[in-house]
């Protein structure tokens, strides 16, 4: 390669520039000060595809969706009527549904976070103690991250139906009373998207706290049993405050996942009954592509895009601000 | 981990796991079961039968690759400029494409609904694949960007001072330098594509441009809800991906935790 592109005219120059004065310090104190100090070439056109593909698209829908969201729109017809800042104001503000989906996402983002939580932990703790054919337990427990969730949606329909083969098993586990429509009544309904995103995501926090796990310092965990730690112990004790970087991270991934939901509530429970299952991506979808209501669709979406922003921050500060205590 | 001082301890500990994985397993076995009542075997072969089958498939494999490749290529490129040259203002540019890492899809939903109708894009691969590896592209930077920072400048400055322009640069070390990382990225990348459900179904309404992920749909239109042909071909379009996963295990697991941890 260095026959191909032997000094270029902007690779070798003499202007001095921030960054060719601190090369050229460092290199005087090391070895040859003879050598005419490397000008760094500018990056941008390298950053420049990611910059068009990211910014120009999505800021360009952030943007467009903020001008749509002013609009009573269908998303077709001509010269759609400005409503300014009503889609907001007397739209969601008002809208049961809405809050509906935001009570779901919050219920939802609790529950799955803390049994993903702990199932990922206990389960990443268990294979890192001595257990037989562990390869196999991790393949079970990852399998269901790579399936797609619309591709499941049908056998989880099947599943938790009321002559489904949950309740089944409730029966042969003499706990037939039990047994109820799950996916057909409002009580239940979020319950099942719940399980079905725990089973689907268990694998993910497994995998991060095993890895997690296998950089703690085994020599802190021996001390500790040498002072009589028991399991517990030592797990509430190194394991846990060890771990608390993934956990966040977790976290993060958990909320912004929550605010994403579509695919379960939309093919297992079609966001019902009467709503119980909505989420704000579903609601979202129904505005543009059912109803025709982009405008509302817009002003939702600029909800949900600030939503998960404010919260993804708050977490990321969170993160930071405990590690300097 | 949990320490076990005798044979019962450990047998205790194997019988605990193995209960606490069987509710992971259990959606599995429903469904292989549930494809095999009926006419047994056969569900498979009429599911196999249905002309167009593959075109899902075709199309999944074309989005895929598609993603992959503009994430990778586009990745590789942002991440060698931010890490390793001189760009003013650096950081803002940064940040506006970590700005974009944690939108949900579906908020793009409504601008490209209306501007995919505007431009034809309705239908085509571009409305899927532009969209999707958009979406993945800033944490794909994020990554690689930290990867190339760990490496020394005195590398870069070495292979320069021969001679190499920033393209040989880019060309002789960080493609083959990244190369760890570039195969978590490809690998997170083609999990979220191939399993990408909202996409395809919102911009891909013609039945030759579909994916995998709408084949149960397309079969409880096609079979009238017979709930053994779905389960079929549930297992038929999972299968794919569970054999990756079982011969790429390692790979896809450090793709996952090459985010989290350094």
């Amino acid at each position: 390669m260095a026959k191909t592109s032997l000094i270029e005219g902007d690779v070798l120059v003499d202007v001095p520039s921030p960054q060719s004065g601190r090369a050229r310090l460092r290199r005087g104190r090391s070895t040859d000060s003879g050598v005419r100090a490397l000008r760094l070439p500018s990056g941008l056109p390298w950053i420049l595809p990611s910059l068009v593909l990211c910014v120009g698209l999505i800021y360009y829908c952030v943007g467009y969706n903020g001008y749509i969201s002013t609009l009573s729109w269908d998303g077709i017809s001509a010269n759609p009527p400005s409503v300014g800042y009503h889609n907001y104001t007397t739209g969601i503000l008002h809208d049961p549904v809405f809050w509906g989906a935001i009570r779901h996402t919050a219920v939802f983002f609790v529950v799955t976070f803390v049994a993903q939580t702990f199932l990922g932990l206990l389960f990443a703790v268990l294979l890192h103690s001595k257990v037989k054919l562990g390869v196999v337990y991790k393949v079970i427990i990852f399998v269901p991250v790579m399936l797609a969730p619309a591709i499941m949606a049908p056998v989880f329909r099947e599943m938790f139906s009321p002559p489904g083969q949950f309740n089944e098993v409730l029966h042969h586990l003499g706990l037939g009373f039990l047994s109820q429509p799950w996916i057909g009544q409002s009580s239940t309904a979020l319950g099942v998207v719940a399980a079905i995103t725990v089973w689907e995501w268990t694998g993910v926090n497994f995998v991060l706290y095993y890895a997690a796990i296998g950089q703690i310092d085994r020599s802190m965990i021996d001390a500790a049993r040498i002072d009589g730690g028991g399991n517990i112990r030592v797990i509430v004790s190194i394991v846990w405050p060890s771990v608390r970087g993934t956990t966040f991270a977790l976290a993060t991934l958990s909320v912004i996942g929550a605010l994403k939901t579509f695919d379960v509530p939309y093919l297992v429970t079609n966001t019902g009954p009467n709503d119980s299952t909505q989420f704000l991506g579903t609601y979202i979808y129904q505005m543009v592509v059912t109803l025709d209501h982009v405008g509302y669709a817009a002003a939702l979406s600029i909800v949900l895009l600030v939503l998960s922003l404010v919260l993804a921050i708050a977490l990321q500060v969170r993160s930071r601000r405990g590690k300097l205590t | 981990m949990f320490e076990t001082r005798n044979r019962s301890q450990r047998i205790f500990l194997q019988i605990l796991l193995t209960v606490l994985v069987l509710p992971f397993l259990f959606p599995l076995i429903v469904m292989v079961q549930g494809s095999l009542q009926g006419q047994g075997w056969g569900n498979y072969r009429v599911v196999l039968d249905v002309p167009g089958l593959w075109r899902f498939f075709l199309n999944t494999v074309i989005i895929t690759v598609g993603v992959v490749l503009l994430v990778y290529v586009v990745a590789m490129l942002a991440a060698y400029g931010f890490a390793k040259l001189r760009i003013r203002g650096k950081e803002l540019f940064f940040w506006l494409l970590l700005g974009c890492l944690t939108l949900p899809e579906v908020v793009l939903l409504a601008p490209l609904f209306v501007t995919d109708l505007k431009l034809g894009l309705y239908n085509t691969y571009w409305a899927v694949v532009v969209p999707l590896a958009a979406l993945q592209v800033p944490f794909a930077v994020l990554l690689v960007r930290n990867f190339l920072e760990g490496v020394p400048d005195e590398l870069f400055e070495a292979i320069r001072v021969d001679g190499a322009n920033a393209f040989g640069v880019f060309r002789f070390l960080v493609v083959p330098l990244t190369r760890p990382i570039a195969s978590a990225v490809a690998i997170f990348t083609l999990i979220g594509a191939w399993n990408d459900y909202l996409m395809p179904l919102v911009f891909l309404q013609k039945q030759s441009m579909q994916t995998l992920t709408l084949v149960p749909q397309f079969f409880q239109g096609e079979f009238n809800d017979d709930q053994t042909k779905i389960l079929a071909s549930a297992v038929l379009t999972a299968l794919p991906e569970i054999v990756a996963y079982l011969f790429l295990q390692r790979h896809f697991e450090r793709g996952l935790t090459a985010g989290a941890i350094k």
